[in-house]
Order: C-alpha cells, then structure tokens, then sequence
C-alpha cells in the first residue's frame, strides 16, 4: 500500500489547495511543497526498499468493475522506480521553480498536484482500464495550465497538446479493447496478459496489427515524429512549472506506455516493427537538434532538444535488447531531471531577470548574471550527455543495446552513424546556444554606461537546480543505483521475445 | 387483473397525479391574486413533495414481478430504477425552474412537466405497444407546450411549433411501424412479439417494414442524425429548464422505449439482428459526425448542447449495434450518465444566465471563475462528464459502450466485421468533441470577465445543491459504477 500513498496524497493536496483562498498563496505553495516533498520521500522509500529482481513489488489488487474484469491493481518494478524518482524530483522543483506565483495559486497548485496524483498513477498501475484512467486524468490538467498561466498563443499551444494527447488515447484505448478481447480472460491486468504473451497466446499476425495502433497512440505523447509538433508549442507557451512536468514527466508517460504495454504484451509484433521505429528515433534525434539549432527563441531551443532526446528513448525501446532497453529508461530518469533543470532556468530563472527568451536580445549575461550562466552551462554539459552525468550512461547504454540487437540487422550500421551523428549534433546546437546566450553580444546600452548585473539566484532557485543536476551527477557516478534495479525488469519483457 | 393490484402498481403515479391536481387547484383557488414569486414557491413544492412521495411509494412498495394487462406495466428492478431516477431528475428540475419565473402561468407549467413525467415513467414499465405509445406521446405532448411557455421570448413559440410539427410527423411514422409491427404479428404484447419474431427462420418483410418506421419515428425522438433539426432550435429556444427535461428524461424514455422495441432482436434468432445492426450502425456513424461537426462552430452554449445530443445520441447506438445484454446495459448507463450531465449542465446556464434579456452566447461566461467558483466547478464536472474524460461517469459510460460493441464479436479477420471500425470512428469522434467542450469550459474557467462578469444568482442554494447532487452521482457513477451497471444487467 505504501507506493499508493504518492497518488492519495497528491490528490488529497491537490483538493486542499483547490479549496484554499486565492490570497492565500503564501500557505498554499507550502501545502503544495510539503505534498510533493511527502510524495518523493514515498517514493525514494520504494526503492530504497525494493528487492524483487525484477518482479512486482507492493501489489494491490482490489476488484473494482468486475463486468469488464476490471480491477484496482498497482505496484512497481524497476522500470516504474526510476520514473516514480523523477516524477518526484521534479515535482518538488517545479514547486521552488514557481515561488513567485500569485496569481490565482489556488487553482495552480490544484491543476499541478492533479497531473502529477495522475502521473504517478500511470507508473504504478498494473491494470490497463486503470492505467488509461490516470494517463488521461493527467491529460486534462495541462490544459488548463498552459491556457491559464502560459505565455503567448497559450490558447492554442494547450488545444494542440490536448487534441494531440487525445487523439493517441483513442489509438490506445482501441488497442487496448483488441488485446483484451484477444486474450479472451476478462481481465485488463498486466500481470494476467503478461502471462498469457508468456504463452504465445495472441498469434502474430494480430500482435503486428496491433502493436502499431497501441505504440503510436503512446508514442504521440512520447513526441515521436512525425507527431511531436504539440511538443514544442506546448512547451514554450507552458508556464515554467509545467513545462518542467510536460518535458521531464508526461513525455515518460507515453515513452512508459510504448516499452510497457506495447512493447510488453505484444513482442512479436515489435520484432516486426522494430527496424522501423528504430529508424524513425534517428530521425527524432536528428530533426529535433537541426532544428534547435536554428531556433532564436531560448524555450524553443530546449523544446526540440526535449524532441531529439526523446529519440533516444525510443532508440533504446526498439533494440529490444536488455542494455539498450535499461538505457532507454535510464535515458527517461535522465531526460526528465536535465529536461526539467534547462526549462526552469529558460523559463524562470533567466526569463524572470531579462524579460526575454530571444537568444539575440540577451546581451552580455555572462557579465551581469555569471553565477546563473554557469550553472547553465553545467545543465547545457549534462544535457550533452558529458561523462558524469547520467545522459551520458543511457546515452551509452543505448548505443551498446543498438550495437548488441539482434532485430536492427540490416541497418544497424546506418541506425549507429545516425544516432552517433544525433549526439554530434546535439554537442553543435548546444554549445551554439550557451555561446548565443551567454557569450554573445557585448555592446553596452546607448549611453557607455556598463549594463547592471542582474540579481542573483534566489534560494528556492538554487536548491531546485542543486536538487536536478545533483540527481544527474548522482546517476551518472553510480549508475548502478537504478541499473540493478532497472535491469531485471527490462529482463523480464526480454524474455518474452520470441525465437 | 383486480382494481386493487391497479392502485397498488400504480401508486407512485397516483401521487404525480394528486400533485398536478393540487397545484392547478392552489393556483387557481387559493393563490388567486397573489404575486407570481410566491405562486411560483408555493407550486414548486407541491411538484417537489409530489415527486418526493412517488419516490418513497417506489421505495416502500414491493412491485416484484407484476404485469398488468397484457404488459401494460412490468415492473422489473430495472425499470423501477430508471423510473425512480426520472423521478429524482424531474425533481431537480423543479428546482432548477424554481427560481425563475417563466410565465405567468405558473402552475400549469409545473402540471405539465409533472405529466410528462408521468408519461416517461410508464413508457419506461411498458411493455405493451399501445400503452407505450400513448405515454410516449403523453410526454411529448406536454414537452411541445412546455417549449412553448417562455411567453417573453418569440422564439420560444416558434421553436415549440417546430417541435410540434416534427414530433407530430414522427409520432405518425411510430404508431404506422407500430401498426404494422401489430398487424404482423397479431398482438400488442412485446413479449408475444418476442416470442413470434423468435419462431421465424426469416424475418417477414411487414415486420422489417415496421422497424424501419420505428426507427425514424424513434430517431426524432432522441435527435439521431438526419432526424434532429428540431433539437437545435428547441433546445436554444425552450425554456432553459425545459431544455434540461428534453435532453435527459425524454431521452432516457425514448432510449428504454427503443430497446424495448427492439427485444427482438436479443432473442436467438440472427434473422433481425443484421439488418437492424446495419440500419443502427448507419445512424450512429451519421449522428456522431454529424452532431460533432455542427457542434463545431456554435457559439450559443444552447445550441452547441444539442448538437452534442445529437453526437451522444450517436455513441449511444454503437453500443446497440451488438444487440447484447452487456450491450443494452451500457447503453441504458450511458444514457443516464448523459442525462446527469446534460440537466446539469443547462441547469447551470439556467442559473447564470435567464435573468439576461437575451440569448446567452459562450462569451458571456467569461470570468465565472471569478464571480461563483462553485458553480463554475460544478459546470467543469458536466462538461468533462459529457467529454468522457475519466474518473467521471461518462468515460465508464462511453468505455462501456465501446466494450459492449467490440465484445460482441471480437475475432475479426477484415474491417468489414465486428464494429471495431465504427469504436474507431467513435474514438475519433470524441477527440473532434474535446475541441468545443474545452472551448465551452474556457470561458468558464480561463478567460478574464471582458467588462462586468455575470453576477452571482440570487436564491440559488437550493438549486446549486441539486446540481451538486448530480455532480456527485456523476462522480460516484464514475468511481463506483458496478452496483449501476448490476441494476441494468438484470434487464430482460
């Protein structure tokens, strides 16, 4: 029951803060704090207390909608621990990164705590209806932020996301109704339709039908292109906090859900796949970098490197192999905490003191803001996937499982150059932008006078991003803290590959 | 039969009765000469007590298994239960027109909502044509001069005529497939009728003849595509709360009608189900694409609810298509679930916006949030509800449907079996309608007021704790729905 607790207490949080008074916002970030601090000390619990290699741990399992063989089953394994960590994580941060917020705090806080009760109900879920129940519960919630408290053609960007998100819920929901009725048990459980895949019970032809309904409907939320356009939109016109939970979580979920419920009752089908999903995460990669490499605004910059690192995820997903599948979920930990930490900065930390997102307009800032300009540049290296941190490792990882898979063969040469290009790539457009940002322009204003400094990061400021890069650097020196526990799950969908 | 059993059955209605008797009598006799609020209050509890007793008469008396005079009335779990919750709906709309004076004729308004009450509840325990009909039309009757009453507004009479004039030619083409339905099988008892259709290899072509009229008939009646031009006008036009009791209990009336027509078909003979299947299916793909197109580009909150009605009224017959138990159930949980959302959802324009002179556009919403949170709040409910977003009933309503549909014939080899492409064109259906509910809740929620907001109503605790009611059936449907789905399942 313990790992429930994070889904009951955002709720319950969410409801406290929903009813609070709006000129109350002092209390309310506190109350909202203090539910996502309780919601990753539960969560750090679980997997400090995880010891199942592999299996499910802290199963519920109550019967819910018997008619449709419905149930309420939850429990965690090594893939939805490291995902549970960073929902966490960033939940926290995106509390510090949104201090300032007034306006209307109440309902924020309410929408946020919501969507994160629904992302970690999405990891924890082992029934399919229930986890449908939570994908779409955080669905609706980003709505309402990003056309309440976004920035410009907010409107729009939060429509887009939510057709987007909703129109691959309606590929899932009819691939779900598919495999339940092929399994013929009356069950939507995980556990129960595992054991079935186990015993090759849908035939392959149905699993190479069905697993590209049920793989895209995920993927479009995982920003798999040539679907990933709400992405980048609903990203800039995001408020910080929730683009910090769009890029570093809801983007897990649909990336969860391919390696999860795709991948993991319909193997046969992503053997058949595989190659060309491989192909098409190259072409994230690729796309999304070339075109953060030309974008001037600074949110649109991180929004497609969100694009292109997501490729890897996929990448990892389609080698069907052990080490690349843990990297893809090591890469999603780590996407999520250097995702989250570069759109706070973009979004808050610089915009908050230039009033300005456009790369040329930014002038001098590694005079007027030097402590914040390396801080950046930390975050720009762990992005890169710089040796030590933990992009590095999945990145690696990655690239090992692509090498190792038996299922690319063909192209798997190609598959390698372009991925190895993909990372060049993102070298060239990230240390293109921090020199934009950072080190670009020099003139002083109109008059000779030096330009002023700008004021320096505030304390919830700096123990958010201590608290992101701090995840990344730990993950990075000691992999092995969600390797092991990673690993063994990955291995159990392995397994069910056939041949 | 005895007169006593009569009584005994027809008890809950008996005290309908009594109410619209006692409320023209007040009206006319005692209330004479008195200001048209204090009628208003005086009247509305009568229809208040009057539902309230019926409901208690459900309650107390022990109806199991009756069936009086060929069919006339069978009482099941399941129709006492819908009946109870048409009564509990009507009585949320009594509460809802409580507060707004619509006519000077006050007490006849509530005589006649109390009649088609009346009406839908012994469609919902008829099991014999004839006695169908006539409380079918009973209640269309009363819902045409109920349309009618918003004496200040002309298009309130001109929307009522349309209504009139289309639920005339509909009543027409009903009682013909009725009369055909009858001439071919030589009884008015569905359970006959069952019975004979059941005993055929091949289906008489009187009796396809027949269906086919029922259909259109019954298609007017629940705003099914290419039948519902009377429901936009109607529903911007009626009084509000009267659109409210068009939407839900005429819709669950007319809906347990059609299913019960259509018993048929459930049997074990294959013979009706495939050209009745198809003939459903062509509806509802109309109706879906329809209603969330023309949905589309409303930008009168009224309006834009009826062409929803009529996409919802789609979705209802993909779970018919199946001609299953499972499938009959879902479709009766829906259309409650739809009805839920639908009283409160105008009940909530009612509200906010009959004091205005004029028809309320979605504009004039903006800034709600602001002004009643708690109404806004309840308005997010109905709207997600009717958008079929989870953890709500209307999401276990529409998976349900799609369940019922796939499940009936599950192993497919092409797309042209099974119904997994008409659940594929429902799905998508559904992502076109998120678009204009959002673009419904956006006002309510996002957008700052452009100038003055709407002002809080006056004397609406009674009427925000209906709807606050709804909102948590709607809730606890959604959370909890197996003890509702039980109730359907044990139909038939």
């Amino acid at each position: 029951m313990t790992a429930l607790l994070t889904i009951l207490l955002s709720f319950a949080g969410a409801a406290v803060c929903g009813l609070m008074r709006p000129r109350d916002h002092r209390q309310i970030r506190w109350v909202a704090l203090g539910t996502s601090i309780a919601g990753l000390a539960v969560a750090l619990f679980c997997w400090q207390r995880y010891e199942a290699e592999g299996g499910i741990a802290d199963l519920v399992d109550i019967p819910w909608i018997p008619e449709m063989g419905v149930s309420f089953l939850t429990g965690y394994d090594g893939i939805s621990l490291p995902l549970l960590l960073v929902t966490g994580l960033v939940a926290v941060c995106g509390v510090l990164f949104t201090w300032d917020l007034k306006e209307r705090a109440n309902e924020f806080y309410a929408y946020f705590l919501t969507l994160i009760g629904g992302v970690y109900g999405v990891f924890l879920s082992l029934d399919l209806f229930l986890l449908f129940v939570f994908y779409e519960i955080a669905v609706v919630p980003k709505y309402f932020l990003i056309a309440n408290w976004g920035g410009e053609r907010r409107e729009f960007a939060a429509m887009k996301l939510v057709l987007y998100s909703f129109a691959g819920s309606a590929l899932v929901l009819l691939g779900l109704l598919a495999v339940y009725f092929a399994a013929g048990v009356e069950s939507f459980s995980l556990v129960d339709l595992g054991h079935l895949t186990e015993r090759e019970r849908f035939t392959p032809g149905f699993q190479a039908i069905v697993f590209p309904i049920l793989f895209v409907g995920f993927a479009i939320l995982a920003g798999m292109w040539p679907f990933h356009t709400w992405a980048p939109t609903g990203h800039v016109a995001a408020p910080t906090a929730a683009s910090m939970l769009l890029a570093g979580v809801v983007m897990k979920l649909g990336a969860y859900g391919c390696l999860r419920v795709a991948v993991g009752l319909l193997p046969a089908g992503a053997q058949v796949w595989a190659p060309l999903i491989a192909v098409v995460a190259i072409v994230n990669i690729g796309y999304g970098a070339l075109v953060a490499l030309r974008q001037n605004d600074f949110k649109y910059v991180i929004g497609y490197s969100s694009v292109s690192h997501m490729g890897f995820v996929l990448l990892g997903i389609a080698t069907l192999h052990e080490v690349g599948m843990t990297g893809a979920v090591l890469q999603m930990f780590s996407h999520g905490v250097i995702g989250a930490v570069l759109f706070a900065m973009v979004g808050t930390v610089i915009y908050s003191r230039t009033r300005s997102r456009k790369l040329d307009e930014f002038n001098g800032l590694i005079d007027r803001m030097p402590g914040i300009a390396w801080v950046f540049v930390i975050a720009g290296l762990a992005s890169m996937g710089l040796p030590g941190f933990s992009g590095f490792i999945s990145e690696l990882y990655v690239l090992i499982g692509v090498w190792k898979s038996d299922y690319l063969t063909g192209h798997k040469g190609w598959v390698l150059v372009g991925a190895g290009l993909g990372i060049l790539l993102t070298f060239g457009y990230t240390l293109v932008k921090i020199h934009e940002a950072f080190f670009g322009v020099r003139h002083p204003d109109g008059n000779g006078a030096p330009l002023k400094p700008y004021k320096p990061m505030t304390t919830p400021e700096i123990i958010g991003c201590a608290i992101l890069l701090g995840a990344s650097l730990l993950i990075g020196l000691f992999p092995q803290l969600l390797t092991g526990v990673i690993g063994p799950s990955v291995e159990i969908i392995i397994n069910r590959l056939p041949g | 039969m005895s007169y006593e059993l009569l009584l005994y059955a027809l008890m809950p209605d008996l005290f309908v009765v009594v109410g619209i008797f006692l409320a023209l009598g007040l009206d006319y006799t005692w209330l004479r000469g008195r200001g048209i609020e204090d009628r208003n209050r005086v009247v509305a509890r009568v229809a208040t007590w009057s539902l309230l007793l019926g409901l208690g008469a459900m309650a107390q008396v022990d109806f199991a298994g009756i069936n009086v005079g060929e069919g006339q009335l069978i009482y099941t779990q399941t129709s006492i239960t819908l009946k109870a919750l048409v009564f509990v709906l009507a009585a949320v709309v009594v509460e809802l027109c409580a507060r707004v004076n619509i006519c000077r004729h006050v007490s006849e308004f509530y005589a006649l909502l109390l009649l088609s009450t009346l009406g839908m509840g012994l469609v919902i325990t008829g099991g014999n044509l004839l006695s169908a009909f006539v409380a079918l039309e009973l209640t269309s009757l009363s819902l045409y001069a109920m349309t009618a009453l918003w004496q200040h507004r002309r298009a309130s009479a001109e929307a009522a005529l349309k209504y009139l004039a289309f639920g005339g030619v509909s009543a027409a083409f009903l009682l013909f497939g009725l009369s055909y339905l009858y001439g071919a099988t030589g009884t008015l008892e569905l359970v006959r009728i069952t019975q004979y259709v059941a005993a055929q290899s091949e289906l008489p072509p009187l009796i396809v003849l027949a269906y086919v009229f029922i259909l259109i008939g019954i298609g007017f009646k629940i705003a099914l595509a290419p039948f519902h031009f009377w429901a936009p006008d109607v529903y911007q036009n009626a009084p509000t709360p009267a659109a409210a009791w068009v939407a839900s209990g005429s819709k669950i009336a007319a809906v347990v009608l059609l299913i019960n027509l259509l018993a048929p078909a459930f049997g074990d003979n294959p013979a009706p189900r495939i050209a009745l299947g198809t003939a459903l299916a062509a509806l509802a793909v109309l109706s879906m694409v329809w209603g969330n197109l023309a949905a589309l580009r409303q930008t009168n909150l009224k309006r834009l609810l009826a062409y929803s009605a009529v996409a919802n009224a789609g979705y209802l017959l993909v779970g018919l298509v199946a001609f299953t138990p499972v499938g009959r159930a879902s479709v009766l949980f829906f259309a409650l679930v739809y009805s839920l959302a639908s009283i409160g959802a105008f009940g909530i324009v009612s509200l906010l916006a009959d004091r205005l002179d004029r028809d309320a556009e979605i504009d004039d919403f903006r800034g709600c949030w602001k002004t009643m949170p708690i109404l806004s709040g309840l308005f997010f409910v109905f709207v997600l509800s009717m958008a079929s977003i989870p953890p709500l009933a209307g999401f276990v309503g529409k998976f349900y449907l799609f369940y019922a549909a796939i499940g009936s014939q599950p192993d497919v080899a092409g797309w042209s079996e099974g119904w997994y492409w008409l659940v594929g064109l429902a799905l998508v259906m559904s992502v076109v309608s998120l678009y204009y509910y959002l673009k419904i809740l956006k006002p309510f929620l996002v957008f700052e007021p452009a100038g003055a907001p709407l002002e809080r109503p006056a004397n609406a605790a009674s009427a925000t704790a209906a709807l606050a009611v709804l909102a948590m059936l709607i809730v606890i449907m959604g959370v909890y729905p197996q003890p509702f789905i039980d109730i359907f399942r044990s139909m038939g």
